[in-house]
């Protein structure tokens, strides 16, 4: 059973605010997707390990320096920036 | 009652590769904010990582220098956390199969503080509060580095200490890091807890973040000892909570906030695929690593005879040992050559950035040509030291300020002339002698040094005074 | 029908001025979008841009490549250099990309011209497009049904003709899905066959990138351009087998075609007369159809659904309104502008599988739910190389159902979750599978079949969709929409 204080503890990890009003109506239709997803409880597993889909390893660049993209690139999309830094004041 | 201290590390070294682990910008320290980034390490959507191979080089490396054991297989996982200093909003690490497993450090009073794990992952960029305004620069951001994980062994402050210095000259060895705490590239969380002496049971841990400075972690592992035992004796518990150190206060506290609720839901990185190690690569790295510091410490100490402190001074860094080894080459006396370099080099190299380097006016070459001067009985040691602060002056070779005629010494023919010399044309001196006032004889020693222009050895000089005194 | 072959040969015979083609595009999105809302940005200059160049090309007598001057489309969860790309989410709205997605780079260096970026479900996240931030794309069958998600856009712009082609992103089903309900042609290449440097993540494992097209030739030529090992994806190995296009029309008598009957449970009785039909035109070609059981598909839902949302969990996080994107009006202190930006800047069905990714992942659920589907994966790979021993390809329908009305898409998330039941093994198991048009409803609403190959065997099912078109070309229908060629 997934609770009340589960929700609020796992959208504080994912960073998202749940409104009170909303949280029983959340809490009830993540225990449905949950109670969907524990089918796989009983699920038989033929021991076969995944390790990724192609099987691939080492895949590795060379220690060789390609050039950084120009300040102004960077901080293109940023919401707010200063002195070229990235800007999060404290409120608005 | 007494307490025990017990502490393990959790040790970040920056690697010196030229690019970050992922993409191809600099590692560079410094830089204008936001010059050394790229779409994949300011991690814009739709950006993947591409592992540096050199940083799988230079983390197996570390792991050969502390004797840990290289994975066949390791793999990169995801810790997720959210913070501002961290683009993608996870850090691409290693948890369920790291690169290197176990590994020890040897502490000089034979204790081993041994070592969990090390494995590789990304640094964080940095942040910079002012006027509660974040600024956020992403320079540093996916430089890899290395987190060295050690069992809770360590068991005073003296013990960290030295295993944070100990840690740290092994992996400038090894050419690895540069390892300066001041400039970020190592920094030391420390899990510290105390325990009843003689009690066997870990008492609850804090761990003390980020710390820059062995000095300060000498502090804040003092302070925190001190404040778990006044805790418990004062009947309290101790809280496991992450600390932050405040050098200004020398107090540590809490960090904790509800916004950090921790749970860092590591899982593999499918955006990477797996490492395996081919043992012929270790084999390749193993043959390629210098001889270690501690390797080193036990050859000068044990087949040199050289004392262990010297010992110390000499494998501190990679290239005062590898002078000192040079500079020993066919001489009879490696403790000779060691009083040398301690006792008259070290003067001229001021700074410990200076002994690392070790570029010293005198190269190993011309101390070996000087000791074997030495050795041979050519010169005598008066002579060695201050023809040594003449080629430290100049940087010029012994035979700039060796004569012939200061070489060579006397012979025993010529001794014994001088010697008969000095007892025939003293009679007095040769009287009182006999007469018991030993003292007498060092004028006719100085007799004859003053004859030899110095050159005799002064003690042969008296023993065959004595006798020629003797058999009259 | 307006095939890259039939546009090919206009552009170099000079019938039509890439220019013009390009124009006429842009006027029928014009009047079609608005039904369709198929396109969330449309790029008229740059298309007309590129269409200019082609047509210097063409009138200096230089060849041109087969996908030259070609009018098309792109999901808009491929990053294009300073063209917005939301992912059709609010929170990404005003992004424009400083670089390109390695698909875009490949097809803009052969001239490939851009009509726009076509609507998905909100970060690929849905069945029915409806998801999507600017509302849901429609069906050019019945602009009252939807044209199926997550790259609806898409699939309503090539099924309504609005663009020659487009290109989707499949990580359930999300390009078979909805070429089956707007009668178009989708393939899901085999994981790693195509780079997703620049596809924005959803379920990292499970995305790939592929086209969607009127003809199967099409479908071919596309992914025969877009295939290849990129330097930047690590899990990228290409096309291993080489170029499918020469192998198209290659005899398939003898080829072994196999129905595992889990496929057909619970699914629609029209959809599965249509796929029996099918399979009985395969036959009559003179492949062989053998019946297998793969019951372990029974756990391929909740398996994918886990391993999905909880890399989207992951690869979700960094949308904090910091370096791109949306961010809050109001908020106090750096947490709260974090999470106020995120619950306003992501949809309900986004945040939902946010959160079931970060419950599977937490600690003390990591094994019971994480730990057991990435298990169940590697028995679901077993399980089908296991049934590939017995055949060649596998033919499965695509969707239980057909279309679906607009609005239908009901609130019960699990319920909407059944509608990939058939298309999500594939991406689970890394396989390439391509979605045909195999007939249509009651209603006309078309039905697609869906054939699954072995890893980087995409030859061989394009090929056998090849041979069903010649077959069954009436189950190629156009719509009244768009460009008429």
């Amino acid at each position: 059973m997934i609770t009340r204080e589960d929700v609020e503890n796992i959208a504080l990890l994912s960073k998202l605010f749940v409104p009170e009003e909303e949280l029983d109506g959340l809490t009830r239709s993540m225990q449905e997707i949950i109670d969907f997803a524990d089918a796989i409880n009983n699920a038989p597993t033929s021991g076969e390990e995944f390790d990724n889909i192609n099987n691939l390893s080492n895949v590795f660049r060379e220690d060789e320096v390609i050039p950084s993209y120009p300040v102004t690139e960077i901080l293109k999309n940023a919401p707010e920036q200063a002195e070229d830094h990235f800007l999060v004041r404290n409120r608005e | 009652m007494t307490y025990e201290l017990v502490s393990g590390f959790e040790t970040h070294i920056e690697l010196s590769t030229k690019t970050k682990i992922f993409c191809g910008c600099t590692t560079q320290f410094g830089g204008e904010p936001n010059t050394h980034c790229c779409p994949v390490c300011i991690g814009l959507p739709g950006t993947l990582p591409v592992l540096n191979k050199e940083v799988v080089r230079f983390a197996i490396k570390a792991g050969l220098a502390v004797h840990g054991r290289i994975a066949d297989v390791a793999k990169m996982d995801r810790k997720n956390y959210c913070y501002p200093d961290l683009a993608k909003a996870y850090q691409i690490s290693q948890l369920y199969a790291p690169l290197i497993i176990g590994g020890y450090i040897e502490l000089s009073n034979g204790r081993r503080i041994r070592l969990h794990h090390i494995h590789i992952e990304e640094d964080a960029g940095k942040l910079i509060h002012r006027h509660g305004d974040t600024y956020v620069d992403y320079n540093r951001g996916g430089v890899p580095l290395i987190e060295i994980v050690s069992e809770p062994d360590i068991r005073s402050v003296d013990e960290a200490k030295e295993y944070v210095e100990k840690l740290q000259q092994v992996m400038r060895w090894v050419g690895i890091s540069d390892c300066k705490m001041q400039e970020g590239s190592m920094r030391c969380d420390v899990n510290i807890s105390v325990r009843p002496k003689g009690t066997e049971a870990f008492g609850t841990r804090t761990e003390i973040k980020n710390m820059n400075s062995i000095t300060n972690i000498a502090r804040a592992m003092e302070y925190e000892y001190e404040r778990q035992v006044d805790l418990i004796e004062s009947g309290g518990k101790v809280i496991q909570e992450t600390l932050r150190f405040d050098d200004a206060t020398g107090t540590t506290s809490s960090m904790r906030s509800k916004e950090d609720a921790h749970d860092y839901r590591y899982f593999r990185d499918p955006d990477l695929v797996t490492i395996h190690v081919p043992r012929e690569e270790v084999e390749a790295l193993r043959a390629e690593m210098p001889e270690l510091p501690s390797e080193k410490f036990e050859r000068y100490t044990e087949d040199y005879g050289i004392p262990e402190k010297d010992a110390a001074l000499l494998t501190k860094y990679r290239s005062i040992s590898e002078y000192f080894d040079s500079a020993i080459e066919g001489v009879k006396s490696p403790k000779t050559v060691s009083n040398f370099i301690i006792g008259q080099i070290f003067r001229r190299v001021e700074t410990e950035a200076d002994k690392e380097i070790f570029d010293v006016a005198v190269k190993p070459a011309q101390l070996n040509e000087l000791v074997k001067l030495l050795d041979s009985g050519k010169i005598r040691n008066n002579l060695a030291k201050s023809t040594l602060e003449k080629m430290l002056d100049s940087g010029k070779g012994a035979l700039e300020f060796i004569s012939e005629s200061d070489m060579g010494g006397v012979d025993e023919a010529a001794l014994l002339e001088l010697c008969k010399a000095a007892v025939e044309g003293n009679p007095k001196a040769v009287e009182d002698y006999k007469n018991g006032k030993e003292k007498a004889i060092k004028a006719l020693v100085g007799n004859v040094m003053k004859n030899s222009r110095g050159k005799a050895d002064a003690r042969a000089a008296e023993e065959k005074i004595a006798e020629l005194i003797r058999n009259a | 029908m307006g095939s890259i072959a039939d546009i090919h040969e206009k552009l170099v015979t000079k019938q039509v001025s890439c220019t013009e083609l390009t124009k006429s595009y842009l006027e029928e999105i014009e009047k079609a979008n608005t039904a369709l809302n198929a396109y969330v940005c449309v790029t008229g200059e740059e298309a007309l841009d590129t269409a200019a160049a082609v047509d210097k090309k063409i009138a200096a007598g230089e060849e041109i490549g087969m996908l030259e001057g070609v009018p098309m489309a792109l999901k808009d969860n491929m990053s294009t250099k300073g063209i917005e790309t939301t992912c059709c989410s609010k929170i990404l709205t005003g992004y424009k990309p400083i670089f390109d997605a390695a698909v875009w780079e490949k097809l803009k260096a052969q001239n490939a011209v851009l009509l726009g970026k076509t609507n998905m479900d909100e970060f690929a996240m849905g069945s029915s497009c409806e998801t999507s931030y600017f509302g849901g794309a429609m069906n050019p069958f019945d602009v009252n049904h939807v044209a199926g998600g997550s790259s609806g856009g898409a699939a309503s712009a090539v099924g309504g003709n609005i663009a020659a082609y487009g290109l989707g992103s499949d990580t359930g089903g999300s390009i078979r899905q909805p070429a089956a309900f707007c009668g178009v042609v989708g393939l899901k290449p085999t994981y790693g066959a195509v780079s997703r440097y620049g596809l924005i993540a959803y379920g990292s494992s499970l995305d790939q990138i592929g086209p969607i097209t009127k003809s199967v030739e099409d479908a071919s030529i596309v992914y025969d351009a877009i295939a290849g090992a990129d330097r930047r994806d690590s899990t990228s190995v290409g096309a291993k087998n080489g170029p499918t296009y020469p192998q198209l029309n290659n005899d398939i008598a003898g080829l072994k075609i196999g129905i595992a009957r889990e496929y057909l449970d619970g699914v629609r009785d029209d959809v599965k007369e249509a796929v029996l039909a099918a399979a009985k035109v395969y036959e009559s070609l003179g492949a062989q159809i053998v019946y297998f059981d793969l019951p372990i598909l029974k756990f391929a839902l909740p398996v994918y659904y886990i391993i999905a949302c909880a890399e989207a969990s992951s690869n979700l996080g960094r949308y904090d309104g910091i370096r791109y994107g949306y961010k809050t009006a109001h908020y106090n202190g750096t947490h709260d502008m974090i999470c106020r930006t995120r619950s306003e800047g992501f949809g309900g069905e986004v945040q939902r599988r946010i959160l079931l990714g970060t419950y599977v992942l937490s600690a003390g659920y990591y094994d019971a739910y994480y730990k057991k589907a990435t298990d169940l994966r590697g028995t679901i790979i077993k399980a089908f190389n296991n049934a590939f021993e017995n055949c060649d390809v596998i033919l499965a329908p695509t969707v239980p159902m057909t279309a679906f009305e607009k609005g239908h898409a009901t609130s019960d998330p699990v319920e909407t979750y059944l509608t990939d039941i058939c298309t999500v093994p594939v991406n689970i198991a890394g396989l390439p599978g391509v979605s045909v048009p195999c007939g249509f409803n009651a209603k006309g609403m078309p039905i697609g079949m869906q054939l699954i190959g072995k890893s980087f065997d995409e030859s061989t099912i394009l090929n056998a969709a090849y041979r069903y078109q010649l077959a069954a070309p009436e189950n190629f229908k156009d719509t009244k929409w768009g460009v008429k060629l």
